[in-house]
This record gives structure tokens, C-alpha cells and sequence, in this order.
């Protein structure tokens, strides 16, 4: 008799009753609310995925580059380091601009500095703010650290002109020393300051000087003394705190009308 | 066994290939499994959805177009004489 044989089929396993489309689309929903209730372990699951995903894109595309044109890579190649050079100078300028921002108290109007000796006349910086950004005649300008370096003697709408503490004859109140003691300084030019004083005072090299901002604020100090013995007075040179021709960026603020008188003794050899 | 190769790769293919590539696959799964597009769109959208880069789950959206028309298109051939 001949006996007919069936294999055994396991009715879950079998292969014509798996719907693939179901089984992954019950996978996605898994996913998903792992995702979304589980997010953390999502990502811990699914990062080394997605850096393999990356590696062999990275792969591919070097894979890919190779067959490119040795010519237009070369020339590619070129301009990527032509731009690569600018975007390092740009980058150099800005963390330049804003370590200077930074060292400006940001209280007043922030000003580059378009021009400086010998571009602009001596003793004279023109800004690039004018009556537009609210500059007015009389504000005091302030370098980096808070430095008084002069003041504001003409105002266009875009750009505006500082009279620097160094000018000729340009007079300003302000002290000497641990002690404060009062004295004239002058404009000598050149960036340069002078004072007199009388000889019993006791300044020596190395005091500083200070001049009216808000408080008093250092604006160098005496590098030396000049002294006559038939002179009850000694000259003080005065070093200004700050190369006043190295700036690019200063502060104008409103301070009072101390500078607004001074100017007048102080623009005679100004154009 | 072809069914289970392709609709895995369409999966694999969704983290480690560009999305044309896994859209390819899931059409052409979609052939014997009308609902792989649905599955495979469910999944990209899972894995690369940003809410705040676009409003609607796009490639969730296309699956259901697609497991839609193969669902219409697997009918026709069912109720069809030549079969």
C-alpha cells in the first residue's frame, strides 16, 4: 500500500502565511514609541547606526572624488584654500574686533576708527559714527580700558573727528600720583602730554596721571622730569597709557561740557 | 525568502543609503508586501523627523500613498481573470 507523506508545517513559521510588510510595519510602530517614550535609549541604540551611516557616506564620497578630473580638482582644490585663507583673516578680524568690543565698557557709542595720523591730521582720529549713531560735539572718547583719549570736535552725519589729549594746547584737568594732586596738562603734540608743576610737590617718574571721566581715569604716566634750578617748577613728560595712533575701536560718551571749553584753546592747528 | 531580502533592505537601507535609494526598494517591495512603503516611510520619519523642520511627517505620508496604491492595485489583480 503506498503511504502518502506529509511533512510536518509548523502553521506560525510558515513562510506563505509571514507578511513581511506587517511584521516591519509593527517594527516602525515599535520604533517609533521608543523614540518618543524612551528617547534616551533610542539614541543610545541608534548612534552607532547613524556614525556608520556617516563613515560610509564619508567613504563613498572620497570613493566617488577619486574619479573626478585630476585638472578640476586641482583647480577646486585652490579655490577651497583661497577661501579657506579669507575665512582665516576673517575670523583673525572679528575675534580682534570683539576683544576690543570687550575691553570697551559698551555704555557709550562704539566707533572704529576709519583714520589716524598721518591719514588725518595730527593728534586727531575720525570715527565712523557721526550725528547719525547720536554723536555730539564735546563727548569724551575712551580707548580700550576704559582710557580717556580726547574728544569729539566735529561732526558730520557718518563720520565724526576726536581731538586727542595730545593735541597743541588742548588743556585738561586732572591729577598726578597716589595722592592726587592736582595739575594742567597740555597737549604737547605727537602724541605727546606735558604738565608743570611745582617743584615741592615730589612727583617722580613712574606716577601716574589721570584725567576727568567719570572719576579719575589713568591716561599714562610721567617718563620724565624736567627740572631747571633757576625754575621753581618741574615739566612732566607724560607717556599716554595707550599708543593713541594703534587704536581701532573707541567709546564717545556724554561726560559734561569740561572738553567743550578746552577745545577752543586747542584747535588752532587743526584744519 | 526574496520577500524577507527585500524588505529588510529597504530597512538597512533607510540608516546607511540616501533616501532614493530605500524609496527604490520600497516600491519595488511594495510588488509583494503593500505595506512595506508604509513601514519603511513609519521608520525614516522615526529616525530623522525634526518637529521644527517641517510640519508634516513627509516620508510616513508618502508610504501611505504608496501602500495605498499597491493595496488598489493588488486588488485589481485579485478580482482579475488573469491571475
Amino acid at each position: 500500500m503506498k503511504r502518502t507523506f506529509l511533512a510536518r508545517r509548523n502553521a506560525l513559521l510558515s513562510s506563505t502565511n509571514v507578511s513581511w510588510g506587517a511584521f516591519l510595519l509593527a517594527f516602525a510602530v515599535l520604533v517609533l514609541l521608543v523614540r518618543i517614550f524612551l528617547p534616551n535609549m533610542f539614541w543610545f541604540a541608534f548612534t552607532p547606526a547613524f556614525r556608520a551611516a556617516d563613515a560610509l557616506a564619508a567613504k563613498g564620497d572620497l570613493f566617488l572624488s577619486s574619479f573626478g578630473d585630476a585638472a578640476v580638482l586641482t583647480a577646486r582644490n585652490e579655490l577651497l584654500q583661497s577661501q579657506n585663507a579669507e575665512l582665516a583673516s576673517e575670523n583673525e578680524a572679528l575675534q580682534k574686533r570683539t576683544g576690543t568690543l570687550q575691553s570697551l565698557s559698551g555704555s557709550g557709542i562704539v566707533a572704529g576708527v576709519v583714520a589716524r595720523p598721518p591719514a588725518s591730521p595730527y593728534d586727531t582720529l575720525t570715527l565712523s559714527a557721526g550725528a547719525k549713531e547720536g554723536v555730539l560735539i564735546g563727548m569724551e572718547a575712551f580707548g580700550p580700558g576704559g582710557v580717556p583719549l580726547g574728544v569729539v570736535s566735529a561732526v558730520l552725519p557718518d563720520f565724526s573727528r576726536v581731538t586727542l589729549l595730545s593735541a597743541p594746547a588742548l588743556v585738561t584737568e586732572g591729577w598726578v600720583g597716589h595722592s592726587n594732586i592736582p595739575l594742567t596738562i597740555v597737549g604737547a603734540g605727537g602724541g605727546a602730554l606735558r604738565a608743570s608743576l611745582a617743584r615741592s610737590t615730589g612727583v617722580v617718574v613712574g606716577d601716574a596721571v589721570f584725567a576727568p571721566g567719570p572719576g579719575a581715569l589713568p591716561v599714562g604716566s610721567v617718563v620724565r622730569i624736567d627740572s631747571d634750578p633757576s625754575s621753581p617748577v618741574v615739566t612732566l613728560q607724560i607717556q599716554p597709557a595707550l599708543n593713541l595712533f594703534s587704536i581701532t575701536m573707541v567709546e564717545l560718551r556724554a561726560t559734561g561740557p569740561t572738553f567743550v571749553n578746552a577745545l577752543s584753546w586747542a584747535t588752532s592747528t587743526l584744519p | 525568502m526574496m520577500r524577507g531580502v527585500l524588505a529588510l533592505s529597504t530597512f538597512v537601507s533607510a540608516i546607511l543609503f540616501p533616501w532614493p535609494l530605500t524609496a527604490l526598494l520600497a516600491l519595488v517591495a511594495s510588488v509583494s508586501e503593500p505595506l512595506i512603503p508604509l513601514a519603511a516611510g513609519l521608520f525614516v520619519d522615526t529616525l530623522y523627523y525634526a518637529p521644527h523642520a517641517g510640519m508634516w511627517p513627509l516620508f510616513t505620508l508618502c508610504g501611505v500613498a504608496a501602500t495605498a496604491i499597491a493595496f488598489f492595485v493588488h486588488s485589481r489583480l485579485l478580482t482579475s481573470p488573469v491571475r
